[in-house]
């Protein structure tokens, strides 16, 4: 067992400070819930930055293609629109047919009235000053070139197709010259707009890349980190448990070597002959009988932590006179209580109801808990064995309590959370040679549970410690329940 | 007489003509006098562009301008003749009312005139009252007719002899194809 034992630890895990160690330990008590809160952390900061930055990017999207691509085409329809105009204009010019000419011009006034209406809707949509401005020059010009426009129709329509082509050289190309200009400025302005929409798409497009890989890169440290805590923390729980268990065999090998040597010693003096004489025979009859009691309780008590460990020990509840469980404890411990110089004091308060649980488990708990109080009750040797029925909190119900306390060395605050576990021996008591399996109070809390109570302390280091095992009260059909199926059993302990 | 109260609502939306109660009553009498004349008859209605200043031409002047023997206005912008084509009923009556000729007599006067220098710009020529109306619209010294059921706000109204279409003793009229 030792040799697998330690081929089980070898290599050892690299050292970390002690701090650390109980920060593990303690994390992983909640490894589970630690890991999932990290986790759905994780998935909702991803969450929620990837929703946001789709929606950023969709906005954005949808800004440049409205304030841009719908731009750039009312600006060509613009273009368009002005280069209708002034087509249709010199259309009129190429026939003497005043009906198609007629026909021309109207056009031609069409065209510029959708000219005038783009002028007008990029000018209220203008939202740079530039914009404006240029939306201002632009139908000053537009109408510099409309009325000479009018003029060239005008003389077209006269027949003098001469004074008309010299109108438009003179006036009208300038003039329509400074509108393409104009419009050409309208475009590039746009194009200033798409390229900063454009770069802004494209940074917000990297700022979510970078955003999402950071974020996605912490969550797997964060991740990794809580793993790593936790196999760690486990892996400590194993070390630490196999640790306790190698004391547990050192300190068994212990309790066991000392009433077996006695056993030896005795034998050994009877078979040599040293032994003479009735009384003296009676008193190493009675050493043989108390060693191989003591033997033969560890040995009980190992087998309990072992078929309550494999869940194969069960338990019979019914109610229980708390009086009658007591006494008879009382006068179950009373050889070791008195053997160890203790006085013990009961306060048992009177009419206590019936408790639900079972006798060898009850009286278990509370031998376990009474053997506690003399190993570590100290120089004042005084025990206070008290029952009382108080309330429940924070239900309305009542329950019984039974405590054992003592005047003794008093647990370290540090502990109190580990002195259920099993194999668990404080180093205080190690150091003071107390010798013990560590497995009393671990036994008397599982006992207590499957029973359906539990078992609390209160310690104060040199002041003493109190344990209390709390028993639910029967109630009436657990009363009549076991009268009737189990009146042998019940009544004998009743 | 829908079609004529029309003309009548037209008329006073273009000029602003009748503006007191006396003209209102004054229109409605003509609505009556368009009565006396019998459905087929509607008053030929002289146009010019919004931008011309002239308000009135006697028949006189009008009759120089429709024969070419006036070539400017007193603005000094030239004039545009406007004609329907031959055989419209519009076309004969300024022939017949205005410039006393028929469609030959015109031709070679025109013809004389282009010929010796004394007329300048023989006239325009268009084949819808619509055609009408845009030219005179676009070109500021257009002159030309129209029926009053043919009119709209991008022309302006002359009177003749200082007399609006539905004065009483207005010379201009066009016989409806329903009346020929």
């Amino acid at each position: 067992m030792t040799r697998r034992l330690k081929f089980a630890f070898s290599p050892r895990p690299p050292r970390l400070t002690p701090a650390l160690d109980r920060t593990l330990s303690a994390a992983s008590r909640h490894n589970a819930a630690l890991l999932l809160l990290l986790v759905c952390c994780g998935v909702a900061v991803i969450g929620a930055f990837v929703i946001r930055d789709l929606q950023s990017a969709n906005t954005e999207a949808q800004r440049a293609y409205s304030g841009t691509v719908q731009g750039l085409q009312q600006i060509g329809e613009l273009q368009y629109d002005a280069q209708e105009t002034r087509r249709a204009t010199l259309y009129a010019l190429t026939t003497s047919d005043s009906n198609l000419q007629v026909e021309y011009a109207d056009q031609s006034r069409t065209a510029d009235q959708r000219v005038k209406d783009g002028i007008a809707k990029y000018g209220s949509q203008a939202k740079r000053p530039e914009e404006s401005v240029l939306a201002i020059r632009l139908g000053r010009d537009w109408n510099n070139y409309l009325s000479v426009r009018d003029e060239v129709l005008a003389s077209i329509l006269e027949g003098s197709t001469k004074e008309a082509v010299s109108l438009d050289l003179s006036g009208g190309v300038p003039a329509f010259e400074r509108v393409r200009q104009d419009l050409n400025e309208v475009k590039r302005l746009y194009g200033e707009d798409a390229a900063r929409s454009q770069a802004n798409l494209v940074a917000s497009a990297r700022r979510s890349t970078w955003r999402l890989v950071g974020i996605h890169s912490f969550t797997l440290l964060i991740s990794g980190a809580a793993v790593w805590a936790i196999q760690r923390s486990r892996m400590l729980s194993a070390i630490q448990l196999a640790k306790l268990q190698m004391e547990f065999v050192a300190s068994v090998s212990h309790e066991l070597r000392t009433p077996l040597a006695v056993l030896n010693s005795a034998a050994d003096n009877i078979a040599d002959g040293l032994v003479v004489g009735k009384t003296a025979l009676k008193k190493y009859g009675a050493i043989l009988q108390h060693q191989s009691r003591a033997m033969g309780q560890l040995v009980d008590e190992i087998l309990l932590f072992a078929s309550t460990e494999d869940g194969t020990h069960s338990y019979v509840l019914q109610p229980l006179q708390v009086s009658t469980i007591v006494e008879s404890i009382v006068a179950e411990t009373e050889g070791l209580v008195r053997g160890a110089g203790f006085v013990l004091d009961r306060q048992i308060e009177p009419d206590l109801p019936l408790v639900l649980g079972d006798v060898s488990g009850v009286s278990q708990c509370l031998h376990n808990l009474i053997s506690n109080a003399v190993k570590y009750g100290g120089d004042r040797r005084q025990i206070v064995l008290r029952a009382l029925a108080a309330p429940v909190e924070p239900w309305s119900g009542r329950e019984v309590r039974i405590s054992v306390i003592d005047r003794g060395i008093g647990i370290d605050s540090s502990e109190i959370d580990q002195i259920f576990d099993p194999f668990y021996r404080s180093p205080r008591v190690n150091a003071a040679q107390i010798h013990g399996t560590g497995l009393g109070l671990s036994l008397a809390k599982r006992i207590a549970e499957s029973m359906g109570g539990r078992i609390t302390v209160l310690s104060e280091i040199s002041a003493g410690s109190t344990f209390t095992l709390h028993l639910r009260i029967a109630k009436g059909e657990d009363v009549q329940t076991v009268l009737e199926a189990s009146r042998p059993v019940v009544s004998s302990h009743l | 007489m829908l079609r004529r109260m029309t003309a009548i609502l037209t008329i006073v939306a273009l000029t602003g003509w009748p503006q007191s109660e006396a003209a209102v009553s004054a229109a409605l009498s003509t609505e009556s006098v368009w009565a006396q004349q019998g459905a087929a008859a509607e008053p030929l209605v002289i146009v010019v562009n919004r931008s011309n200043p002239v308000d009135d031409l006697s028949m006189a002047e009008l009759r120089r301008i429709f024969l070419g023997n006036r070539s400017h206005w007193a603005n000094g912008r030239r004039i545009t003749l406007v004609m329907r084509d031959p055989d419209e009923p519009e076309r004969k009556t300024i022939l017949r009312d205005v410039c006393g000729m028929n469609e030959d007599q015109l031709k070679n006067h025109f013809l004389h005139g282009l010929f010796t220098g004394e007329i300048l710009v023989s006239p325009k020529t268009l084949s819808t009252p619509t055609g009408v109306r845009k030219f005179i619209f676009n070109v500021p010294g257009a002159i030309g007719y129209l029926r009053v059921s043919d009119l709209d706000d991008t022309i302006k109204i002359v009177r003749i002899d200082e007399l609006f279409p539905n004065d009483k003793g207005y010379k201009l009229h066009v016989q409806n194809q329903v009346g020929n």
